[in-house]
């Protein structure tokens, strides 16, 4: 989903296991599969700061990978703790917005290869 | 004499100059009373340091005065400020938290941010003051307190009172005399402490002088404090501007809305005539707010007098309040107020629900 300016969360759900919901202040009902969310991890650690390289490849991540908290940073963003312990990723709005995997937003946007 | 709803119908063509739309689909008009042929209401705006409450205020009773068989209206200003997002975790009392903010030092930011809250205070509204240059604080000297602030329960603290604001800053809790030497992880373990464990209470604003500059500080702070907007200081000079774009662009990066720049050292008015000397070029600021598309709130005078009053312990607003700097900063106060509320209206914050804990 493209995201106007000022369209922000207005609140998130979780539908089964590893499915992550957010309501949009537009009326958008957006849908992230969990393990793409940490797999897509924009922190310094998961991308090379330098040369914008995803240093995190599939086979690291467990099948099984949950969130185990979610909390808003400031006004733009979402910082997730994982059930692997890692929690340095801030998740902008504007990118989990162009990440949506809902049936009108279809497939995964290719994970953006800059920190965000 | 005329029925209630005559007279919300005559008050629904006064219209709020700001946010466009009438004062009765607004709920400003409150307490609506007829008594014979006296009207009288309150007229509740969204803040006391509204610019044009008496403006308003006379439109309202032009309108009703006008009604068949009034003889005369009764309007009480009153204000209530709204709070633009939901209350979260840090300073879960305060309405609006503005960050007051300089792409560089020396420009008079913490005597912008001093001045500000003095001047809401000074519109009636319930302030406080926060203190965030971890680096150099100087909020102790401007109003001329050194008190320790009183703990309040186990790991939290009050503030300290001061001529009418509630006022915190790091260098109540440590030496004056001790340079502050913070590695970037301390900075943020040490702003994140100070803005969970201040005891606020309830407030209409809460005043935080920034750090200068764009670094790991303001950047915690950003992400943390519950940023309603952000006042960016500057002075006229070309490289001032440069680094006022600079400040501008992160908060734009953490989506805070800039409510608009404050010139300070517009121009100078010497004590022997009224006449405004231009020392730098004038009109620079407002060519920064035109070019970076937000507005000028305000231009503050270079003025003796706003850096003796700080060092003497009571900013300019408290000290000579009609001298040509406490009026200006008065203005800027009206105008922050301004456009916080036509913000408040407009805005889609983002929702309170955006903690949750994983259930597997």
């Amino acid at each position: 989903m493209e995201i106007a300016d000022g369209v922000t969360p207005q609140g998130l759900g979780q539908d089964g296991p590893d499915v992550l919901l957010v309501h949009w202040s537009n009326g958008h009902e957006g849908r992230l599969g969990v393990r793409d969310l940490r797999l897509a991890c924009p922190c310094a650690q998961c991308v090379d700061e330098w040369t914008g390289e995803r240093q995190l490849r599939s086979e690291d991540v467990a099948a099984d990978v949950r969130p185990r908290k979610i909390e808003p940073v400031g006004l733009y963003a979402l910082s997730i703790e994982w059930s692997d312990g890692h929690s340095t990723g801030i998740y902008t709005f504007e990118r989990l917005a162009q990440m949506c995997q809902c049936d009108a937003c279809a497939a995964p946007a290719p994970p953006d290869s800059r920190p965000a | 004499m005329p029925t209630e709803q005559q007279v919300l119908q005559a008050l629904s063509v006064v219209e709020d100059p700001d946010l466009h739309r009438d004062i009765v689909s607004l709920g400003f008009v409150k307490r609506l009373a007829l008594d014979g042929s006296t009207v009288s209401f309150d007229l509740e705006l969204t803040t006391p340091a509204c610019p044009v409450k008496d403006e308003l205020k006379a439109r309202c009773e032009e309108v009703v005065g006008a009604l068949e068989g009034v003889s005369r209206v009764d309007v009480t200003l009153s204000a209530e400020v709204r709070r633009p997002r939901p209350a979260g975790e840090i300073m879960p009392g305060v309405k609006n938290v503005i960050a007051v903010a300089s792409g560089k030092g020396g420009v008079g930011k913490s005597t912008t941010a001093a001045n500000l809250a003095l001047a809401l205070v000074a519109e009636g509204a319930s302030v406080g003051l926060l203190d965030a240059d971890i680096y150099g604080p100087s909020m102790p000297t401007m109003f001329g307190t050194h008190a320790k602030p009183m703990p309040a329960g186990e790991d939290r603290i009050h503030p300290v009172f001061a001529q009418g604001i509630k006022l915190m800053s790091i260098g109540f809790l440590v030496d004056p005399d001790q340079p502050m030497v913070w590695r970037g992880p301390m900075v943020h373990g040490a702003l994140s402490q100070f803005l969970r464990q201040v005891e606020w209470g309830e407030l209409d604003y809460v005043i935080v002088d920034m750090p200068p500059g764009t670094g790991d500080a303001q950047l915690t702070l950003t992400q943390l404090a519950p940023l309603a907007g952000a006042v960016i200081v500057t002075t006229p000079q070309q490289v001032a501007l440069i680094d006022a774009r600079k400040g501008l662009k992160m908060f734009e990066q953490v989506k805070v809305p800039v409510l608009g720049i404050v010139e300070n050292m517009a121009y100078f008015v010497c004590d022997g005539c009224d006449k405004e000397h231009d020392i730098f070029t004038r009109g620079g600021g407002r060519r920064a707010a035109e070019e970076l598309g937000v507005p000028l709130l305000g231009e503050v005078p270079l003025e003796g007098g706003v850096t003796t009053s700080g060092d003497a312990g009571q900013p300019i607003v408290g000290r000579d309040p009609d001298s040509p700097a406490a009026q200006a900063f008065r203005k800027l106060a009206r105008e922050v107020a301004r456009q916080l509320a036509i913000r408040g209206m407009q805005n889609q914050p983002a929702g309170d629900s955006l903690s949750m804990t994983w259930q597997s």
